[in-house]
């Protein structure tokens, strides 16, 4: 198999998967390549996430990495996940093949998007930051 | 994870238990070159005519009109090129759902200053015989279309195209190699002058294949050495694939009817399975006129290697429409070319059933297909791709 264990267990079991209602910020990133696209609902509690909910369309690990990345976020500072990093996601995925590394790149894209659109309504305490 | 089911025919198909057993003593006691004059050389050289004898009469064709070659690419580089080099210049008709060892053969005579038609296809991958009719030109030197698409299995209208080049004087090659084994292929009926046709899509070896050339057609070699083959095709045969071919073709001549009724009633009760399970399919493909064990079915909005996937973990074996390389997709030029819009061809799924297929597995794939395509779409936007 040419994917870890852990990103087979997101792809067949996604956590976080579908729409999020009023949510405190929402971002998205479409890869030009190949159309995958994903998105990221955010609701915030103290500048922190409290629970992110994601949709994606792509390949099996498009979907992974938007799982992976919903649990990865979790409780962290807006600040911190405006910077996140494709890499973050891949290593929490135990790896992506070379020609996936796409999949990480929407997800970190969509997070950072999402995670500035919440910083930027305002309407949440940024923790202190 | 136990159950494996294996429906990807149309990419390859396991070698026949009878077909391997014939083939053993050619790995071991019989070695010679074909070539020689020597005892080990006639062994060799009379293996080689028998299977040579199997598949012209299977094809009901005169052994020397047979080339053996090293795979259904090499045949249609060879047939293609083949007809067109012998001619020199001119303008070939093709069509824009041929296999790529078709398409970029065509390509590579463009370069050489030949002139190619590539002709459209309707919505179910068709040809139109009156399409080839507009395109012959005075200068026309080969018209090549394949007999059955390997993608969504559509079977054009072969014979109609023949009686075109008949009339028009120009040969015609035809690339045979999803037909061959599974559906009759008669070339006096179909009016064929080269056909190219493959052994391990049906239970035979990788790596062999043949050319048949009509007696009298004007053709060139593309393989340059020895006196191999009449001359037509310079090598050393491959004696144990030789011999593993015409196995292949005795059995397929034996087994073909009975099986391609068999496959056939199971293809359509995996559509059926599938078509009442999952919202938003759509069969592509010709719904009749269609290879028996070939079903491409697209999910609309879904990725199909996310599909692909899903039913690998489930011990299945599918293959996906569009082809994600590094970030890159590229939908099937078949798909493409047959007009099916892109949130449809970007979930295209191919399964292609073969002469294990049981009706247990059909079920099985129809339920994990259902399974996988729905917690897929759970985390799809709406209206994504």
């Amino acid at each position: 198999m040419r994917y870890s264990a852990t990103l087979v267990d997101h792809f067949l079991n996604p956590r976080n998967a579908g729409l999020m209602r009023d949510a405190d910020g929402s971002g998205s990133e479409e890869f030009e390549g190949c159309g995958d696209l994903t998105r990221f609902y955010l609701r915030v509690r103290d500048g922190r996430l409290a629970e992110a909910r994601f949709q994606a369309y792509g390949c099996g690990p498009t979907i992974a990495a938007a799982s992976v990345a919903t649990e990865l976020a979790a409780g962290r500072l807006l600040g911190d996940l405006s910077l996140l990093k494709a890499q973050d996601i891949e290593d929490a995925l135990e790896g992506l093949p070379e020609d996936r590394k796409h999949a990480a790149e929407v997800a970190a894209g969509a997070m950072r998007a999402a995670a500035l659109d919440a910083l930027r309504r305002g309407n949440v305490d940024n923790g202190g930051a | 994870m136990s159950r494996r089911v294996y429906l990807d025919h149309n990419a390859s198909t396991p070698v026949h238990p009878e077909v391997l057993a014939e083939m053993l003593p050619y790995f071991g006691d019989v070695y010679g070159n074909p070539s020689s004059v020597h005892g080990f050389g006639r062994e060799a050289r009379a293996a080689v005519d028998v299977a040579r004898e199997r598949i012209a009469a299977f094809l009901r064709v005169r052994p020397d009109e047979l080339v053996f070659t090293s795979g259904g690419t090499e045949s249609d580089n060879f047939g293609l090129k083949g007809l067109a080099l012998a001619r020199g210049s001119g303008h070939l008709i093709t069509s824009t759902i041929e296999h790529h060892a078709v398409l970029r053969s065509a390509q590579a005579l463009e370069a050489l200053g030949f002139a190619v038609t590539y002709l459209p296809v309707d919505q179910t991958g068709m040809i139109d015989p009156d399409d080839v009719r507009r395109a012959l030109r005075p200068d026309t030197i080969a018209i090549s279309i394949m007999h059955a698409n390997s993608e969504v299995g559509t079977i054009q209208p072969v014979r109609a195209i023949g009686v075109l080049a008949r009339e028009a004087g120009v040969p015609f090659h035809v690339d045979a190699v999803q037909t061959f084994g599974k559906i009759d292929v008669d070339v006096d009926a179909l009016g064929i002058d080269a056909l190219s046709f493959s052994s391990h899509k049906i239970y035979g070896p990788k790596g062999i294949a043949g050319l048949y050339i009509r007696r009298g057609t004007k053709m060139v070699s593309i393989q340059h050495g020895g006196e191999h083959e009449r001359r037509r095709r310079a090598g050393t045969e491959n004696v144990p694939g030789i011999v593993g071919l015409g196995k292949a073709v005795e059995i397929r001549g034996r087994d073909m009817r009975a099986e391609a009724e068999r496959v056939t009633a199971l293809r359509d009760r995996l559509w059926e399975g599938i078509r009442t399970r999952v919202p938003e399919v759509r069969l592509n493909g010709h719904p009749t006129e269609r290879l028996p064990g070939t079903a491409n079915i697209g999910y609309r909005n879904v990725e199909s290697e996310s599909i692909v996937l899903g039913l690998d973990l489930k011990g299945i074996a599918v293959s996906a429409g569009s082809a994600c390389t590094a970030g890159n997709v590229e939908p099937s030029h078949v798909l493409v070319a047959m007009g099916v819009p892109l949130d449809w061809a970007m979930g295209a799924v191919r399964s292609s059933l073969g002469r294990s297929t049981t009706a247990e597995d059909v079920e099985y794939v129809a339920a994990s297909v259902a399974e996988v395509v729905a917690k897929v779409r759970k985390a799809m936007p709406v209206g994504a791709a």
